[in-house]
C-alpha cells in the first residue's frame, strides 16, 4: 500500500470512488425532489444539493489528479483482504441462518484466525491451540450474551 | 454495605431507587437552597451513585479493560467504546455511561504502553509519548516511563474533568436560551467542524458528513411516518445508531489488521525492570512547568471540537521542549517529554465532552460514540441535560473523576500485564472483534437487519477510507442528522408563522455567530489544506 500520487492507478481509483459517490448523491437528490408530498423530504433536499455539488467537485479533482488523500489499493493488498471479506459475508448471510448464532460465530472465528495465522497449518499443536482459543472465546461470549445479557439469538441447526 | 451518601452528614438521601439490585442514592443538599443557586457546585451532591458497589465494579472493569484495549496496537479508543455500547444497553443509564467514560479515559492512557514499549502508539493521542518514552525504555527505564505516563495522565485527567465540571453547567445554562434555528446551526456546525478539521481533504470530509446525514434519513420520517430511501427490507427500521457506530469503526479496523495477510508481525518488545513508584511521583512533581503546559494545552485543545488528543500531545510536547532548559535532550529519553505528552492527552478528555454535553456537538470521534451511548438511553445532551437528566449527567461526570484515580492505580500495577496483551496476534484480535461486532449489533434490538446494516456499512467504510474519506464526519452526520432535521422542521413552522425562513434562520446575533463559525471552520480548513499543498509542491518545483 502506498501513498497516493499522480499515478494512473491512483487517479483511476479516486475517479471511480468519486463517480460512485456522485451517482449516490444524484440519486438521493432525485428521490428527494421527485415526490408528491415534499414535507418529509425538506431536510434531505437541503443537504442533497450540497452533496451533489461536493461530489461533483470531488470528481473533477479526481479526474485532474488533484486528490492527494488516501491510498492506492494494489492488487496484492486486495487479494489479502478478499478472504476476510468473503468470510464476513459468509458468516452473516450463510452461516448464521444455517448453523445458528453461536456455532456460526465459532466457525467464523476459527476460519478467520486460521486463514490469517502465520503458523503452519500442518502442525497438530497449532490446530489444538486454535481450537482451544476458539472454544474459550465463544464460551466467554456465550456467558456474557446468553447468560449475562439474556440476548435471545436465532436458532438454526445448532444454537 | 454503607454507601458514600450515608457516610456524609452534609447530604440527605431523598430518593432511593433500586437499580440492578443495588440501592443507589440520589442525594440533595440538606439545606433549602436549590441546585440552581450554585450550579457549579452541583456535582458534589451526585457522588452517591458513583460509590455503590456495582458502580465501582463497573468503573474498575471499564478502566481495566480500557487499559488493556488501549495498550493493544490497532485498537482505537473510539472502536473500543463503540464495541462497549451494546453492553450498556441493558444497564442503568448512569452506570452504562460510567462504563463508557472509564473505558474512554483508560484507552487513551493505555495507548502509552505500546508507545513506550514498542514505539507503536496504541492511539493517535500517544504519538508524542513514543518520542521519549521508547528511548527511556531502551535505556532500561521502561517502568519509570510507564509510571510517569500514568501519574501525569492522572494529573492532567483530573484537571480536565474539573474544567468539565465547572464549565459545563455554565455553558448549559447559557445554551438554554437557544431556539430551533440555533440548534439547527449547531448540528450543522458539528458536522462541518469534524468534516473539515478531522479530514485531510475538506471536500471529502464534508461529503462524508453529507453521506452520514443521508444514512440518518433512511427509514420512516418521524413526523408523518413516510418511507424514505428504503431500498432493502433490512432498512425498514432505519439505520440504528449503534449498528452504524460498530460497523463504521470496528469493521474497517478488522480488515486493516488483516491487510498484511499471513505475514508474522513481530514486535521487538523491551523488557520492563521494576522501578520505585515514589521516585516517579517525585520526578513528575519536580516538573510543575511541564505539567502546567501539558494541562493547559490539553484543556484548550480539548475544548476545540475536532482537534483531538493527537494534536494536544504533540503541541504540549513541542511547547514543553521550547521552555525546557533540557530541550536538547528531548527525543533522547527525557522524562519531561513523556510527562508533557501524557498530561496533555488526558487533560483533553474532560474538556472534549463540554461541547457534547452542552450543545450536542461531540468534540472528537470518541465523544461522538459517547453521544450514541447517551442517545440509546433516551438522553439527549444539550441545554436541557442538567434540567431533565441531572442525576445521570452528574453521575457520569463524577465517575470520570474517580476513573482518573482508578486509571492511575491500575495503570501502575498492570503495566506489565498490558505489555503481554500487545503481543496478541492480529488474526486472533481481528476474529474476536468481528464476532463481538456481530453480537453487539444484534443484541441492541435482537435484529439480524442491524447485523447486515453494520457489516455493509463497515465494508463500505473500509473502501471509503482507502480513498481519503474518514469515518468521524460520517458518524457525526448519522448522529446529528435527526437533531438537525427536527430543528429545521420546527424552525420552518415558527418561520412560516413569523417573518419567513431567511429572517428566522439567518438573522439574529446567535444565528450569525453560528453561521460565521460554520463558514470559518470550512474556510480555515480550506486555507490550511491549500497551504499544505503549496508547501508539498515547492520541493517538486525546486527539484
Amino acid at each position: 500500500m502506498s501513498n497516493i500520487d499522480d499515478s494512473t492507478a491512483g487517479r483511476t481509483q479516486q475517479t471511480v470512488a468519486a463517480g460512485v459517490i456522485l451517482a449516490l448523491s444524484i440519486w438521493v437528490a432525485y428521490v428527494s425532489f421527485d415526490v408528491d408530498d415534499p414535507q418529509p423530504y425538506l431536510f434531505p433536499r437541503l443537504f442533497s444539493v450540497v452533496m451533489v455539488v461536493l461530489a461533483a467537485v470531488a470528481l473533477v479533482r479526481a479526474l485532474r489528479g488533484a486528490n492527494r488523500t488516501g491510498t492506492v489499493m494494489g492488487g496484492r493488498q486486495f487479494a489479502r483482504i478478499v478472504p476476510v471479506l468473503a468470510l464476513m459475508l459468509l458468516y452473516v448471510f450463510v452461516l448464521i441462518p444455517l448453523l445458528g448464532f453461536y456455532t456460526a460465530a465459532a466457525v467464523s472465528f476459527l476460519a478467520v484466525y486460521t486463514v490469517y495465522d502465520p503458523q503452519s497449518h500442518l502442525s497438530a499443536a497449532v490446530w489444538l491451540k486454535r481450537l482451544t482459543i476458539t472454544v474459550g472465546f465463544i464460551a466467554v461470549i456465550y456467558v456474557v450474551f446468553a447468560l449475562g445479557l439474556k440476548v435471545q439469538t436465532p436458532r438454526a441447526l445448532f444454537i | 454495605m454503607k454507601t458514600f451518601a450515608e457516610t456524609f452528614s452534609f447530604v440527605t438521601p431523598v430518593v432511593q431507587a433500586d437499580i440492578g439490585g443495588d440501592h443507589i442514592f440520589k442525594i440533595s443538599r440538606a439545606g433549602s437552597s436549590t441546585p440552581e443557586d450554585a450550579p457549579t457546585m452541583e456535582f458534589i451532591y451526585h457522588f452517591g451513585p458513583v460509590f455503590t458497589l456495582s458502580s465501582l465494579a463497573i468503573l474498575c472493569a471499564g478502566t481495566f479493560g480500557g487499559l488493556l484495549l488501549g495498550a493493544t496496537p490497532g485498537l482505537s479508543p473510539t472502536m473500543a467504546v463503540a464495541l462497549l455500547i451494546p453492553f450498556t444497553f441493558h444497564m442503568d443509564p448512569a452506570q452504562g455511561l460510567m462504563l463508557l467514560g472509564a473505558a474512554y479515559t483508560a484507552t487513551v492512557a493505555g495507548g502509552a504502553v505500546s508507545a513506550i514499549l514498542l514505539k507503536i502508539p496504541g492511539a493517535p493521542a500517544n504519538i508524542a509519548t513514543a518520542l521519549d518514552g521508547y528511548e527511556m525504555a531502551r535505556k532500561g527505564e521502561g517502568a519509570k516511563a510507564l509510571q510517569l505516563c500514568f501519574i501525569s495522565s492522572f494529573i492532567g485527567g483530573v484537571l480536565g474533568v474539573l474544567v468539565l465540571i465547572f464549565l459545563t453547567p455554565l455553558l448549559a445554562q447559557w445554551a438554554l436560551s437557544f431556539g430551533p434555528s440555533h440548534l439547527f446551526w449547531i448540528a450543522i456546525l458539528g458536522v462541518t467542524i469534524i468534516g473539515s478539521l478531522d479530514s485531510k481533504s475538506v471536500i471529502k470530509g464534508l461529503l462524508a458528513g453529507c453521506i452520514g446525514l443521508w444514512i440518518a434519513m433512511i427509514g420512516y420520517d418521524s413526523v408523518q411516518g413516510v418511507e424514505r430511501f428504503i431500498f432493502s427490507e433490512h432498512l425498514e427500521g432505519g439505520v440504528h445508531i449503534i449498528a452504524a457506530l460498530i460497523g463504521l469503526f470496528a469493521i474497517p479496523q478488522v480488515i486493516e489488521m488483516l491487510e498484511g495477510g499471513r505475514n508474522l508481525r513481530t514486535y521487538d518488545m523491551i523488557k520492563v525492570k521494576p522501578h520505585n513508584v515514589w521516585d516517579s511521583v517525585r520526578t513528575t512533581l519536580a516538573h510543575p512547568r511541564t505539567v502546567s503546559i501539558g494541562s493547559i494545552v490539553g484543556i484548550i485543545i480539548g475544548l476545540i471540537p475536532g482537534a483531538g488528543g493527537q494534536i494536544a500531545g504533540l503541541v504540549a510536547y513541542d511547547q514543553s521542549k521550547r521552555f525546557s532548559p533540557k530541550r536538547k535532550l528531548f527525543g533522547t529519553g527525557e522524562p519531561e517529554g513523556v510527562i508533557a505528552a501524557e498530561t496533555a492527552n488526558n487533560a483533553m478528555v474532560g474538556p472534549s465532552l463540554v461541547p457534547l454535553l452542552t450543545l450536542s456537538v461531540p468534540g472528537s470521534p470518541t465523544a461522538a460514540v459517547l453521544l450514541g451511548g447517551l442517545l440509546i438511553h433516551g438522553i439527549f445532551p444539550g441545554p436541557n441535560l442538567f434540567e431533565k437528566h441531572a442525576d445521570v449527567a452528574w453521575a457520569f461526570i463524577n465517575s470520570l473523576l474517580i476513573g482518573q484515580l482508578l486509571m492511575m492505580l491500575f495503570g501502575l500495577y498492570i503495566a506489565g500485564l498490558a505489555a503481554h496483551v500487545v503481543r496478541v496476534p492480529p488474526a486472533i484480535l481481528a476474529s474476536a472483534i468481528l464476532v463481538l461486532a456481530v453480537f453487539g449489533a444484534y443484541s441492541v434490538q435482537n435484529s439480524m437487519s442491524d447485523v447486515v446494516v453494520m457489516l455493509v456499512l463497515g465494508i463500505g467504510m473500509y473502501f471509503l477510507q482507502q480513498y481519503g474519506y474518514s469515518a468521524a464526519p460520517l458518524v457525526l452526520g448519522v448522529i446529528l442528522g435527526p437533531i438537525a432535521e427536527s430543528n429545521y422542521v420546527q424552525g420552518r413552522i415558527i418561520a412560516s408563522a413569523g417573518d419567513g425562513m431567511f429572517t428566522y434562520f439567518c438573522t439574529g446575533t446567535m444565528n450569525l455567530i453560528l453561521i460565521a463559525l460554520v463558514i470559518a471552520s470550512v474556510g480555515y480548513s480550506f486555507a490550511s489544506e491549500f497551504r499544505t499543498r503549496q508547501r508539498a509542491s515547492e520541493p517538486e518545483k525546486t527539484a
